[in-house]
């Protein structure tokens, strides 16, 4: 019997409760020394040929019918009031079909649930002004020239450390701070601070970064009748139904949303957002399907990033060592729209033991484009705060740094002081100096005055994350009569691999060949809900529930068996895609289901409840090695050794690649890549992909990715959690300890780029 | 982007007549074609060049290597000739841009390229566009001049051409007059209130050939980046000289990306033509190679890193490694 509960949704760290309906009988979580045939062996991607040949359809290169094709305009000033907009040339345009203003646009609310589509504010110079839709790409582009627009420009300010002075420019009309400063707080600060024998205070300051995800934001809207279709690049394809039908006041029977292939969402690109209810609008207005893709400067002026950051941190510690205090006041960069503000002190709650704590972060609006959440947003930012002050106490004690964090490991969850279903932080940190040689690290004193020109480092920093996942999520699978398998769910594989993994929960619980596990995902006609892809939530979320409908599956099916054979039920088994009866076979599940014809078996299955006396949580660390060229202020990662618990590993090989890509990303926030905003103007300077310089191959260190594989019995049924974010969250501050030990000098500010490299050593030359 | 039509050239006499303001030639198209795009330039037609295979050589004669202005900096990069003999030419091409590029880029091309200054790519109307004023010089600095040479503060962004400089090469331009020669280092000039390019080509010229004159020299290309490959130089330097026991004659130095043009260091020339390079006097011409130079308000790394690329391409030029 299915079971109505109440369970916590955690997406990117935003916590809320909702309800959600489970199995009744939950499956005994396979345990540690279970002997699995297809869990945990490295397989490549089931969609990979696919995706290599071109052959995978994205949003991008969805052609339907009479499509046309939609450009945006968009306002050039950082704050102005739209007075007039004349579309008339631009609607003789031959080819041009609609055009949308804020005159004509419809009624339909989206930024934070309450501004209109196309705003009379243009609050950020990028804002969405108008939408054409034409026959041809480049009609529209001449279009959108065409669209005459008057406006009033009012006072801006987009430097996020001077929006709270008094004088500031109001963003918003309630002034520039996004809501209440959100702030933990446990025991006495002050107090902690006054019985340390030991203080540190560092000021960190972190970039602007954009996902800049390969496949930008946009969708394929298009109408039959009153039923509508949303091809979108999207981490969260029911939501996109969700969103689709009450913008626009339909029943949920009447949307269908599609997100088959999708090149990279990272945070930013959950259901809400303005472009895919004016695409829905012009191919309503046009009956024709309207394929609206952002380009690559509309990805960088209005598609979210990861906000700067400033931190004034202070630490306090016994000289044994255990911290007695932590305070942060962070300041995160928000832009012009927020319905949240990430928490940059998570880390520092969470990661080490300390009584005395007091963390605040406030948001600070800006004229620019909304942030959005990106890969562990907060987390990433508070790491790169906490790990330099650890490693600065570190120095102050006399303390090796990795010795300092062993003995202030956190004990359990201090914010709801409820233990860990596990934490297996020393042995990844155990295996990780291992592989770094972390014993042969020199003292970071010793280099400030070396004459070598290449001067080598080695640093390391904790992770921690949620990630565990939860209900509500479902799935189906289905036996053929062919004897394969599909599974059928509305999740989606924003491109980490999920789609392969489904098929290994499903072929293992089924006793199946991989090869004989088909996927079908993405598509809210196929397959039932699927909860959003953010927070790593996706693996431990979905593959108890895909394990669930096998398990029915293959229940039933040896029902049937039983039933066809005459034998007893409870003494089959299925094994490699045969039925045996103990250890005789009985027949192949092909023949089987030939047998049957057009019979087909569904099984049908729900991800369980979280456990309620534990806390679920990712853990580990990651080491760095770097070299610094003092000649030209390059910083060179010559090596990153990684070692994160996501519980049981599914699939080492797709497991890799995502602490493979978090490290890139942080490599990138640590070194290259940072917005260039003229404050003056108000204008990004690098809304592209010359001067925002992202990481490129030869720029890619060797990368060691230490399997812990501890199942998390407690979890879930796999004992199973992500790993999507969990590998990009130590590595810039991992990053920023090796370039401190290496120059003996530390630069406070990301990314270390040459210049700063440069004018550092100029300080102690 | 404005609609233009495009016509194969058929030869170059019949070039030059075409071109004007409005009709520009057309090589690699790998910065002529985004200028288009992002309106900075708008030609009503463009002259594809690339079916004059007399624009497109790579050899040697009496006087020394000629290189045909269609020449891909790919091709430069692997040329076994120009790797052997002209090393700072094959080290600045490979140091260019991506892979993909220099298969298109042609070295005609990159002597002509338009400055890298995110104002002048973005949406200002700054003085090198016509405007009045230079939103750089009071703005986002990092990436720019380190002289003051103009009323635009913008680097020369290509690399190839400060190691032209340093191997005395010249340029074969045609024109309706017919043809001329002009060294590279005369042919890069800063901008002026009438004339806002870094070049000084006619509207209707075409740029033929380079030619590098026969050397014994050794040269080398060092390039600062601010990540592993394809960025624009930080700072760059180009060094040709004679060396032989550690004494070194008839050196040339060129600094890229610190001023309009590539800055020949003539002091530092002086200084050490003839001279044993001792460590102490490679530290003393790396001091001096930031003599003049005016850093504005972001970009004050610039002085460090020429005065280390200086020392590391003398080093390195000497065979010290340090
Ligand atoms: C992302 C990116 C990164 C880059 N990085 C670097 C770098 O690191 N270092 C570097 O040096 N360069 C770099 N470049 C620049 C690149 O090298 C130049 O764009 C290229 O060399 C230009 O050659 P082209 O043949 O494509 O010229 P085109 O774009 O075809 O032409 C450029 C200009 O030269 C004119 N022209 C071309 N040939 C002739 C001729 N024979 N006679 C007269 N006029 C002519 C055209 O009319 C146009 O005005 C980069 C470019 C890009 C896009
Ligand atoms: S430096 Fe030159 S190109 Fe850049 S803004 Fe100033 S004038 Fe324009």
């Amino acid at each position: 019997m299915p079971k109505l509960i109440k369970s916590e949704i955690n997406v990117e760290g935003r916590i809320t409760e909702e309800y959600a309906v489970v199995d009744g009988d939950e499956l005994a979580a396979w345990g540690e020394n279970e002997e699995l045939a297809i869990v945990g062996q490295p397989a490549p991607r089931i969609d990979g040929a696919a995706k290599t040949t071109g052959e995978a359809r994205f949003s991008y290169d969805v052609q339907l019918p009479g499509m046309l094709y939609a450009k945006v305009l968009r306002s050039p000033h950082p704050n102005a009031r739209v007075l007039r907009v004349d579309a008339s040339r631009a609607e003789q345009l031959p080819g041009v079909v609609v055009v949308l203003t804020h005159e004509t646009a419809p009624d339909i609310k989206v930024r934070e649930g309450k501004l209109p589509l196309l705003p009379e504010d243009a609050r950020f110079a990028g804002e969405l002004v108008a939408a054409v839709a034409a026959t041809d790409p480049d009609i529209a582009a001449d279009a959108l020239a065409l669209i005459e627009v008057e406006y009033e420009t009012l006072p801006f300010i987009t430097d996020f450390t001077l929006a709270l002075e008094g004088s500031a420019p109001k963003v918003r009309p309630n002034g520039n701070v996004v809501s209440q400063p959100s702030v933990t707080e446990r025991g006495d600060l002050k107090a902690g601070l006054a019985v340390a024998d030991v203080r540190v205070e560092l000021t960190v300051r972190t970039p602007t970064a954009v996902h800049n995800a390969l496949e930008t934001h946009g969708c394929v809207a298009a109408w039959e009748g009153d039923q509508l279709t949303m091809y979108e690049s999207s981490q969260h394809v029911y939501g996109v139904r969700t969103f689709a039908a009450k913008k626009l006041g339909l029943p949920v029977s009447k949307v269908r949303a599609i997100g088959t292939y999708m090149g990279g969402g990272f945070g930013a690109k959950f259901p809400g957002q303005p472009y895919s209810m004016v695409a829905a609008t012009l191919a309503k207005r046009s009956r024709r399907p309207v394929h609206l893709m952002y380009d690559r400067e509309g990805e960088n002026l209005e598609s979210g990033y990861r906000g700067a950051s400033v931190q004034h941190v202070k630490l306090g510690a016994k000289r044994d060592g255990s911290l007695t205090a932590i305070e942060l006041d962070g300041l995160t960069e928000c832009g012009s729209y927020a319905n949240w503000v990430v928490s940059l002190g998570g880390p520092y709650a969470m990661m080490y033991t300390c009584p005395n704590v007091k963390l605040t972060t406030t948001g600070v609006h800006t004229n620019i484009g909304p942030f959005q959440a990106f890969r562990a947003p907060g987390f990433v930012e508070g790491m790169v705060g906490l790990e330099q002050g650890m490693d600065l106490l570190a120095e102050k004690l006399g303390m090796d740094p990795l010795e300092l964090r062993r003995r202030n490991l956190a004990k359990l969850d201090q914010s709801e002081d409820k233990p860990f279903s596990s934490f297996p932080v020393e042995e990844c940190y155990r295996r990780g100096a291992e592989a770094i040689g972390w014993n042969k690290r020199k003292p970071t004193n010793d280099q400030s005055r070396s004459s070598e020109r290449l001067r080598r480092g080695t640093g390391m920093a904790s992770q921690i994350w949620w990630g565990g996942g939860g209900p509500p999520a479902y799935a189906e699978v289905q036996l053929n009569g062919d004897g394969t398998a599909t599974v059928l769910t509305g999740a989606q594989d924003l491109g980490t691999g999920a789609r392969t993994i489904f098929a290994q929960v499903a072929a293992e619980e089924l006793g199946l060949e991989l090869g004989s596990v088909g996927v079908t995902i993405g598509d809210t006609y196929a397959g039932p809900f699927g909860p959003a892809s953010g927070g790593s939530v996706t693996t431990g979320s979905m593959t108890p529930a895909v394990r669930s409908a096998a398990n029915d599956l293959r229940v039933q099916l040896c029902s049937i068996v039983a039933q066809l054979e005459d034998v007893p039920e409870e003494e089959l088994e299925v094994r490699g895609g045969t039925v045996y009866r103990r250890d005789t076979p009985v027949s192949s599940v092909k023949s089987i289901m030939r047998k049957l014809g057009d019979v087909m078996l569904i099984g049908k299955g729900s991800r369980g409840p979280n456990p309620s006396d534990v806390s679920v949580v990712t853990s580990g660390a990651q080491f760095a090695e770097v070299e610094v060229d003092t000649v030209t202020g390059r910083v060179r990662v010559i090596k990153i050794v990684a070692a994160h618990d996501s519980g049981r590993i599914v699939n080492p090989q797709t497991f890799t690649s995502q602490i493979q890509g978090g490290i890139i990303q942080g490599l990138g926030l640590a070194l290259t890549e940072q917005r260039v905003i003229d404050h003056r103007a108000g204008q990004i300077l690098n809304p592209n992909l010359e001067w925002y310089k992202l990481p490129t191959v030869a720029d890619i260190p060797e990368i060691v990715n230490l399997l812990i594989d501890i199942p998390d019995t407690k979890a879930n049924s796999l004992g199973s959690k992500g790993a999507g974010e969990p590998g990009i969250i130590p590595t810039a501050a991992a990053i920023a300890n090796a370039v401190a030990n290496a120059l003996g000098v530390r630069i406070f500010e990301l990314p270390i780029t040459p210049a700063r490299v440069l004018e550092a050593l100029e300080t102690i030359a | 982007m404005k609609n233009f039509t495009h016509i194969d050239a058929q030869s170059i006499e019949h070039t030059i007549p075409l071109l004007d303001y409005y009709a520009r030639p057309l090589a690699g198209g790998t910065d002529l074609i985004p200028l288009m795009r992002e309106g900075v330039w708008q030609p009503d037609r463009l002259v594809n060049l690339k079916p004059l295979a007399d624009l497109h050589f790579l050899r040697e004669a009496g006087d020394g290597l000629h290189i045909g202005a269609l020449t891909t900096l790919d091709e430069l990069d692997r040329s076994p000739l120009v790797r052997e003999r002209y090393q700072a030419l094959a080290e600045a091409a490979h140091s260019a841009a991506s892979p993909q590029l220099r298969n298109m880029a042609t070295l005609g091309g990159n002597l002509l390229q338009q400055v890298r200054c995110w104002y002048y790519r973005g949406p200002f109307n700054c003085w090198m566009k016509g405007g009045d004023h230079c939103p750089a010089r009071s703005g986002e600095n990092e990436h720019h001049a380190v002289f003051d040479q103009s009323p635009c503060v913008a680097v020369y962004p290509s690399d190839p051409p400060a190691a032209l400089i340093t191997l005395d090469a010249s340029i074969r331009i045609v024109g309706p007059d017919g043809a001329r020669s002009v060294k590279v280092a005369d042919f890069l000039a800063p901008p002026d209130e009438l004339h806002r390019v870094m070049h000084g080509l006619g509207l209707n010229e075409l740029i033929t050939e380079i030619v590098v004159p026969h050397t014994t020299a050794r040269s080398l290309y060092l390039k600062a980046m601010d990540r592993a490959v394809w960025a624009y130089a930080l700072v760059s330097v180009a060094v040709a000289g004679e060396v032989a026991n550690g004494t070194i004659t008839n050196p040339r130095i060129v600094l890229g990306a610190v001023a309009n043009v590539p800055v020949r260091l003539g002091a530092v020339e002086a200084l050490i033509d003839g001279q044993l390079l001792t460590d102490e006097l490679i530290k003393e011409a790396g001091t001096m190679a930031t003599h003049g130079m005016e850093p504005l308000a972001h970009n004050h790394y610039k002085l460090p890193l020429a005065r280390n690329l200086v020392r590391q391409a003398l080093r390195d030029l000497t065979g010290q490694r340090m």
